[in-house]
């Protein structure tokens, strides 16, 4: 699968999922506003596995969040003559190619829903819910397949990941490292273009933290694009190309030479296939 | 691997997403949530359910006592009564002296005209009301004062002299004898049929001889009967039953010194509700002032306008009491589920989404609620009527007299939900607002 991912035409591997351009995000107003980003400009390609590192306070999450559509870019600041000035050229997100910023909240949701998967430090699971019904949640709401279909499908895909023993029981009564793998589960159920992790070993213990990191190293070498944000030198050393941020700007963009990064994957007998043909 | 690329034209249209297909997920995590807290659940529920159930037997019980004033108050007065005074205005020579139609008139200490009212010709009136295509029938009566007398005891009461067989047609008063019978005014000379009220306070019963005596214009005593009582009657209306005596109308007009004279008609119509409008057409016709049973009863219909109001009010104000502990819980519910929403909205739940998830929620408990009220209510409402307790006020019944319809079960239905739905919309719309960003970051 991994091989047939990497033979798509050069044209579409080259065609960016994720497109930053002039990236700005201010929270905050007035006095206590706070410039978290400037003007970052990235591109994300089909395919890739990306690690953002940084210190706290980088801007790592931020542009992840806006990257995933999750969050909305901001327009321009005031000069110290309080005069609104917009940021030239425009600060902008784009997934597949779409302008995030024309897009109203419930075109932006359908896209999350369709092409991002999000993967957070606290799983977020909803706790009410087996570990079967968390993963068919966003399949349910794309509604492509029936309810039986998407639980079918939720079954598959935690059985890849080594929890198909445990899709009835409720979310609050996993392990950290069950409950996070469940969540990445939840984010490749709808075939994600993109899967975008924020520090997704951040809250497991080592022993968890080296499972996690390997169900993605598998994922990447199956094709999955890949960003994540983490702390971990490690982790981020598995991706094959290594981002590095300070105050709210890209420092570093590293890509180890063509081939090293896969060089590094290692034999797969349980490799959740990344292919969305090959899961369902 | 990575799916095919989403760009130009309608995203919502290339991303098929109907709410139809969203809806019953939205349901199913709305009720989930609601099952994770079963007893303040409950307690949400439980809520609306008083206030429903307290509404409908409320309700229930004033539209009866209502309904059976009006009921028996129309059947045994007639539709629409014609008077024998003219409906005029009382300055009509003030206003020929100041035309200003803005100016107050008043005439301080008229002295009445000494002259026995009637109305004039009453033998054609009645031919021209019974010839209306809406009129059943139509009955002379002559009315006035008396003083009944039965042993030591005196009861000023109001004799209406009637022909048995015409009045048995506009009004029920026929129907209503407990005791002897409304037809023996013809054949017993003097004959008097006593309302229950009458018979109880001054202790007659059927067979006695009562005194009665009349009094003349100025008041002084005029002719004098003594009458046999024929029948009791009792409509269950307490102002007629204990200030109302029948005669037959040649007894009453000797008695009352009226001979040959009509002093009122009585007109049953095809439907009472239509009266107003049928008295003021009577009244263009005879020249004389018609009122209808509601003109007659207006300061009755303001009573029960304001028990209705306070049923109103006090049901609302138990449901919004429940209300706000819908509203309060939900809020809770929002705080608890925050990290839900979050992880909801990363997913592609829109706000929309979020807003409907709580907002079904109020649902759920408004709909619950209400179709339990109902369900109670009406057991209640069967519970009460069976309760045997005499009871004697504007109206008479041995039991409470509990009235039923559709509309009222609709509309506490209805009222209950919306209220509920309206309690949940803060909440819903709050938790949409939160920014799943900041709940993620822990701002939250």
């Amino acid at each position: 699968m991994a091989t047939r991912a990497r033979t798509t035409s050069t044209a579409a591997a080259t065609t960016p999922i994720l497109r930053a351009r002039n990236l700005h995000r201010i929270l905050g107003t007035g006095d206590a506003a706070s410039h978290i980003l400037h003007g970052v400009e990235l591109a994300i390609e089909p395919h890739s596995y990306v690690a953002i590192v940084g210190a706290s306070g980088s801007g790592k999450s931020t542009l992840l969040y806006l990257l995933g559509g999750l969050d909305r870019p901001s327009q321009g600041d005031y000069d110290p003559n309080d005069r609104y000035v917009p940021f030239d050229p425009p600060s902008r997100v784009f997934i597949d190619g779409r302008d995030t910023t024309e897009l109203d909240d419930v075109e932006l949701a359908l896209l999350r829903n369709a092409r991002i998967g999000f993967v957070f430090q606290f799983h977020y699971l909803l706790k009410e819910f087996t570990a079967q019904e968390n993963v068919a949640l966003p399949m349910l709401k794309r509604g492509h397949v029936s309810r039986s279909e998407a639980l079918d499908r939720a079954a598959h895909l935690l059985d890849r990941l080594q929890l198909g023993g445990k899709l009835k029981r409720r979310a609050n009564r996993l392990s950290g490292g069950e409950q996070q793998r469940v969540a990445i589960a939840r984010a490749l159920a709808n075939e994600p273009a993109v899967i975008l992790a924020d520090e997704p070993t951040g809250n497991l213990d080592k022993h968890n933290s080296e499972r996690v990191a390997e169900v993605f190293h598998e994922l990447a070498a199956a094709g999955q694009t890949i960003v994540m944000v983490t702390h971990d030198p490690a982790f981020a050393r598995r991706a094959r190309r290594i981002i590095t941020m300070e105050d709210g700007r890209i420092m570093a963009d590293d890509r180890p030479p063509d081939g090293a990064a896969s060089s590094q994957v290692g034999p797969q007998p349980n490799l959740p296939d990344a292919n969305p043909r090959a899961l369902s | 691997m990575n799916g095919p690329t989403i760009s130009g034209g309608n995203l919502k249209s290339k991303i098929q997403n109907p709410q139809s297909k969203t809806l019953p997920m939205l349901w199913h995590i709305s009720m989930r949530y609601l099952l994770a807290h079963k007893r303040q659940t409950l307690v949400c529920v439980a809520g609306v359910t008083i206030s429903v159930m307290m509404f409908l037997a409320m309700f229930a019980m004033m539209q009866g006592f209502r309904n059976k004033f009006i009921i028996e108050t129309v059947e045994s007065n007639g539709h629409v009564v014609v008077d024998d005074e003219p409906r005029e205005r009382q300055t009509p020579i003030l206003e020929r002296a100041y035309p200003d139609p803005h100016a107050v008139l008043v005439l301080e200490r008229p002295k009445p005209r000494e002259q026995v009212k009637q109305i004039r010709h009453p033998v054609g009136l009645l031919a021209k009301i019974r010839a209306l295509p809406y009129v059943v029938a139509a009955a002379p009566e002559v009315t006035g004062s008396v003083i009944a007398t039965y042993g030591t005891k005196t009861f000023p009461i109001e004799v209406i002299g009637v022909e048995p067989q015409q009045q048995e047609r506009v009004t029920t008063i026929g129907e209503k004898l407990v005791e002897g019978s409304f037809t023996r005014l013809r054949s017993t000379a003097d004959g008097v049929v006593l309302g229950q009220g009458v018979a109880l306070t001054l202790g007659a019963h059927v067979g006695d001889a009562i005194s009665l005596v009349a009094s003349k214009l100025d008041g002084t005593p005029g002719g004098r009967a003594h009458a046999r009582v024929v029948g009791i009657f009792q409509t269950g209306v307490v102002p007629v039953d204990y200030s109302r005596i029948y005669m037959l109308l040649n007894d009453a007009q000797t008695l009352l010194d009226k001979k040959n004279i009509v002093n009122r008609i009585t007109v049953r119509t095809d439907d009472y509700v239509q009266a107003r409008a049928y008295a003021a057409q009577i009244e263009a016709i005879g020249g004389y002032k018609t009122e209808s049973w509601q003109e007659t009863n207006e300061n009755f219909l303001k009573i029960f306008a304001i028990q209705d109001l306070i049923t109103y009010i006090i049901t609302g104000a138990i449901l919004v009491v429940a209300a706000f502990g819908v509203l309060n819980i939900l809020i809770m519910a929002v705080l608890e589920r925050i990290n839900d929403i979050a992880i909801l909205r990363s997913y592609g739940f829109s706000r929309r989404d979020i807003t409907l998830i709580f907002v079904i929620q109020g649902l759920a408990i408004g709909l619950a609620g209400a179709c339990l009220g109902l369900v109670l209510g009406k057991l209640m409402i069967e519970g009460l009527r069976r309760l045997r307790i005499p009871m004697e006020g504007l109206v008479k019944a041995e039991g409470l007299l509990m009235s039923e319809s559709r509309g009222m079960y609709l509309t506490a239905f209805v009222a209950s939900v919306v209220v509920v739905l309206l309690a949940s919309a803060y909440p819903a719309r709050r938790a949409a607002r939160y920014d799943p960003v900041a709940v993620i970051r822990g701002a939250h």
